[in-house]
């Protein structure tokens, strides 16, 4: 090992470089914007996109209401009954509620003051409970059959506005012993008003028919749309962008083999495809893959990472560890195979890999058996010394493996602090699952449905995208010099070819969140996106389909939300073409 | 390359994909959870219906299995579903209770049609304002028919119909729309209801004298296309209603407003996507050295641009045709949902609501047919018009 002071100076030059690279890309960016803020519909977009991003950020802040979320839900359910229950548009009668009185005395519910009160409301604990609420006037009296009553027949106790006193004619009539209802303005600010100042309407978009807050569900809407629209964007630019540098660097048959596979897709429209794809996904509850897998697939990235490591500290000189080396070499094959037993045969009782698991409950002995699985499969790998010395890496994991020089002891320790925190927090998060599989996606909603099929449907384009660049910054001189010094297919792909094909990426990147949230918006719409009652524009607009030419409001504001939202992602995509692509600038 | 040897080695092309469709819809029909012997055999699965040899009861629900055979290996079922798909046997709807190509013959030409008129509309008027849009660059017209551009592809197409619904079509008896005839503005086509436009379906179903409404008038043996079929019914009855320039007319205006408000919901992406093309295409053509040459002729402006930048500005427009198809087939599924339009759309939202697997495997077919016919067809043009594209 070295001193402490090694590697002060290199440490001293990145530091420099970094420095220096900041500046660069900060006069990059303020030259970006020059030219971004020439145009006013680009400017228009990132306003309507920061401001859409913001009200999803505060949405709990802005919102009036907010939406209740069952102990199995993940996702923000609209289900409370609200008070407003017969709702209009435009007016307090946001604040009106219907209570049901009972008006035969012979009743044990009956009582001659009634306390005026909200519906059954679920609260944080998940028990049902009522507020009490102020009566501000009285609206309308039915009886059980909906015939209206005189209002005169009860009153609002005059000390206690929350108490409504029965007249004697309203209990001694037989024949509304069937109960009242009484509608009553109630003094809802008392709940709301600590958004808007007083005297305002609280529910300034009206309410649907379920007495959601419109205004709140389509605060609330934002938040799942940009949701949806980035997380599907940028999974399909992941997938795109692998699948499409692979077809245009290859070429050839794999090339061909990848196009073919894309027109399939683009054969059929992506809207049906998607529908059918949430279809085949119906009874999928979450998502998971095998545990072996998941254990397996960090340590496989983990021997990868800490092959210099490996390379550099298994000493030639030293006669213990190559005594132990040479044993485990030995009986590699037979070590390896019991591991693959423990792994594979999963159906031979007892050495079944939940059952290996599964001796103890605790979470640590599964963490400490997954460990010790890992110092087996470590040792091996460290054993196979021909493997780590005739091996090298170019590219990018000859930079990684450079960069944690394990001799350095401040590396040293970083890396191997940071490397045993990862791994045992993904050993006790994945060990800590029931049953053979993880689970990656412990939810599967619908919404998650919606963004897999939509995942599905949309990397075709990003390969074809990305597919011409390659083709074309293929043949480009740079390239064939990288090839010419010997540089590997990863190196030229990742360092050469694709830092010089991700201007129009970056610009489909930002058009596709906008047509991902017009997508998962249809899709909801039919009824084949989010659940009912999620605060989703197309659902929303789905929802007041019924009503649309009475209440036309309901569906006006989630349509204008979707269409701001969408307009300013076009908007900002189009702002950036103008700026990363000088040829379409006009 | 010669013009038939493109035209051949497209068509080559066209099979491996529509072999990797099949596949596909079929794959997709088989992992789509739900058992289409127990949806077609209903409530009645666990009768006996029959006996085995052996005395051994069959219930309704075996029966449907066997009748469905879907006790075979899954490559034997593959192959059988490619072989009645030569043949034309595309299986039975379970929902429909009809051979499914029956089910979509009905359903196709209605989102064809509508799906042409859409683009028969949008093209013109997004190549038009799209030129307009390049001559004036910069100008006020300019950016505002960029954003509106935008805007309209920005619009969710359901919404969109559902507003053009709202204020354009009939308005019921509570609430009368904008075109009511009393209140109203926007009269554009006044009517005997009131109102400009109906606000579903395909047919005027509230004529008071047959049962359906014009409906009743077209004959099973059509060509599908109503604009069309409405000029060829003959019928006594229809002859004696009342019209200016003869009955057929009468049913072909029907058509023709029925059509209207989904193509126009239909259509509006496509303008706004067009104009933003044809400005960009018509930019790159006016800054050519041919373009400044007639110029420098001392041709008029119009004549420039008309006769000589457009006709190179059209020619990448073409391509775009072929994906507009697409798109419009696509969009027509939300169109058709909100105009109650019984077309491919519509079958096959229903089909999958219903899980009725054989029809979701014939409309996603019969679209892809339908988008892969008009690319290669779009592509062959395109190499007629440009004869660069042959060399690639």
């Amino acid at each position: 090992m070295r001193g402490w002071d090694e590697g002060k100076g290199e440490r001293d030059e990145s530091r420099r470089r970094l420095r220096e690279a900041l500046s660069q890309s900060k006069s990059d960016l303020s030259r970006s914007w020059k030219i971004y803020r020439r145009s006013l519909l680009a400017i228009l977009g990132l306003f309507m996109v920061v401001s859409v991003s913001l009200v999803a950020i505060f949405a709990d802040d802005i919102a009036v209401e907010h939406p209740y979320r069952n102990l199995q839900d993940t996702e923000d359910k609209w289900s409370i009954d609200y008070e407003p229950r017969k709702a209009r548009p435009f007016s307090e009668e946001c604040d009106w509620h219907e209570q049901k009185i009972t008006t035969n005395p012979n009743s044990p519910l009956f009582s001659e003051i009634v306390v005026a009160e909200s519906d059954d409301k679920v609260g944080d604990d998940n028990r049902y409970y009522r507020d009490t609420l102020t009566v501000i006037r009285l609206i309308k009296l039915d009886d059980s059959l909906g015939y209206d009553l005189n209002l005169s027949l009860l009153s609002i106790d005059p000390s206690n506005s929350s108490l409504l006193v029965l007249s004697p004619e309203l209990y001694g009539n037989e024949s509304l012993y069937g109960g009242v209802w009484l509608t009553y303005e109630f003094d809802n600010e008392e709940m709301h008003h600590w958004w808007l100042p007083d005297g305002h309407d609280v529910c300034i978009f009206g309410t649907n028919d379920q007495g959601h807050d419109l205004f709140s569900k389509v605060v609330y809407g934002a938040r799942v749309s940009l949701k949806i629209g980035i997380t599907v964007a940028t999974l399909t630019v992941i997938i795109g962008t692998i699948v499409g540098s692979i077809s245009g660097y290859f070429g050839g048959r794999v090339d061909e083999f990848i196009m073919r596979i894309c027109d399939i897709f683009f054969a059929v429209p992506g809207l049906i495809l998607a529908m059918a794809f949430v279809a085949a996904m119906n009874q999928i509850t979450s998502l998971t893959i095998p545990v072996w897998l998941g254990i397996l697939f960090p340590i496989f990235v983990l021997a990868a990472f800490s092959n210099s490591y490996l390379n550099s500290t298994v000493p030639d000189d030293d006669q213990i560890s190559d005594q132990a080396m040479s044993l485990i070499m030995q009986y590699r094959g037979h070590l390896l195979a019991l591991v693959g037993f423990f792994f594979f045969v999963g159906l031979i009782p007892g050495a079944a890999w939940s059952d290996f698991f599964g001796i103890s409950e605790g979470r640590s002995w599964r963490a400490f058996a997954a460990l010790g699985i890992i110092a087996v499969l470590g040792a091996i790998v460290l054993a196979d010394r021909r493997f780590f010395l005739n091996t090298s890496f170019e590219g990018g994991l000859g930079r990684i493996r450079d960069s944690f020089d394990w001799t350095n002891p401040w590396r040293y320790l970083t890396f191997r602090t940071l490397a045993v925190f990862v791994s045992l927090a993904l050993l006790f998060s994945f060990s800590g699952n029931e049953g053979e599989e993880m689970v990656l996606i412990k939810d599967f909603d619908r919404l998650w449905k919606v963004q897999a099929a939509l995942i599905f449907t949309g990397w075709p384009g990003y390969a074809r995208l990305i597919r011409g660049q390659v083709l074309y910054v293929k043949e480009m001189t740079f390239v064939e010099a990288a090839r010419s010094v010997g540089a590997r297919p990863g190196r030229i792909m990742f360092r050469h070819i694709l830092p010089n094909a991700w201007a129009p990426l970056l610009v489909a990147f930002t058009l596709d969140i906008g047509g991902t949230i017009l997508s998962a918006s249809g899709l909801s719409f039919l009824g084949l996106g989010a659940d009912s009652y999620t605060a989703e524009w197309g659902l929303m607009i789905s929802e007041s389909r019924r009503y649309f030419l009475l209440y036309p409001h309901l569906m006006l504001y989630p349509g204008l939300a979707i269409a701001v939202t969408v307009l300013g992602f076009n908007l900002l995509g189009d702002g950036i073409r103008d700026v990363v692509d000088p040829k379409n600038r006009r | 390359m010669k013009l038939h040897e493109f035209v051949v080695r497209r068509l080559l092309l066209l099979i491996p994909v529509m072999i990797g469709v099949a596949i596909f819809t079929f794959a997709i029909a088989h992992i789509i959870p739900g058992d289409p012997a127990a949806l077609q055999c209903g409530d009645k699965c666990g009768v006996i219906v029959d006996y085995t040899e052996d005395g051994d009861p069959i219930s309704a629900y075996e029966a449907s299995r066997i009748r469905l055979k879907m006790d075979d290996p899954v490559r034997v079922q593959f192959w059988r579903y490619i072989t009645d798909l030569a043949e034309g046997d595309w299986g039975e709807s379970l929902l429909y209770h009809r051979p499914v190509i029956d089910v979509v013959k009905d359903a196709a030409p209605i989102t064809l049609e509508m799906s042409f008129l859409a683009l028969f509309i949008a093209y013109p008027l997004g190549i038009m304002m799209g030129i307009i849009s390049a001559v004036r660059q910069d100008r006020m017209f300019d950016h505002v028919s960029r954003f509106f551009a935008i805007a309209f592809v920005s619009l969710p197409i359901f919404w969109f119909a559902m507003m053009l619904q709202l204020f354009l079509a009939t308005g019921s008896v509570d609430t009368p729309g904008i075109c009511d005839p009393v209140t109203g503005w926007l009269p554009l086509i006044p009517d005997t209801e009131g109102g400009c436009f109906p606000i579903y379906g395909r047919h005027d179903t509230s004529f008071t004298y047959p049962v359906d409404g014009y409906a009743w008038y077209y004959p099973a043996g059509g060509t599908g296309f109503h604009l069309v079929d409405s000029w060829f019914v003959t019928d006594e009855k229809l002859a004696t209603l009342p019209s200016e320039w003869g009955s057929n007319w009468l049913l072909f205006k029907d058509t023709l407003k029925h059509l209207a408000l989904p193509c126009a919901a239909l259509g509006i992406a496509s303008a706004g996507s067009l104009l933003r093309y044809m400005r960009s295409s018509l930019l790159e053509v006016l800054h050519e050295d041919y373009v400044r040459t007639a110029r420098a002729k001392g041709l008029s402006e119009i004549r420039v641009v008309i006769v000589h930048a457009c006709r190179n500005a059209l020619v990448p427009i073409v391509t775009i045709l072929g994906f507009s198809i697409g798109g419009a087939i696509g969009g027509a599924v939300l169109t058709e949902t909100v105009f109650a339009i019984n077309g491919m759309g519509r079958v096959a939202v229903t089909s999958i609501q219903y899980l009725d697997f054989a029809v979701i495997m014939g409309v996603t077919l019969i679209t892809s047919v339908i988008f892969l016919l008009s690319n290669l067809i779009v592509d062959i043009t395109y190499a007629i018009i440009d004869p660069r594209v042959r060399l690639e």
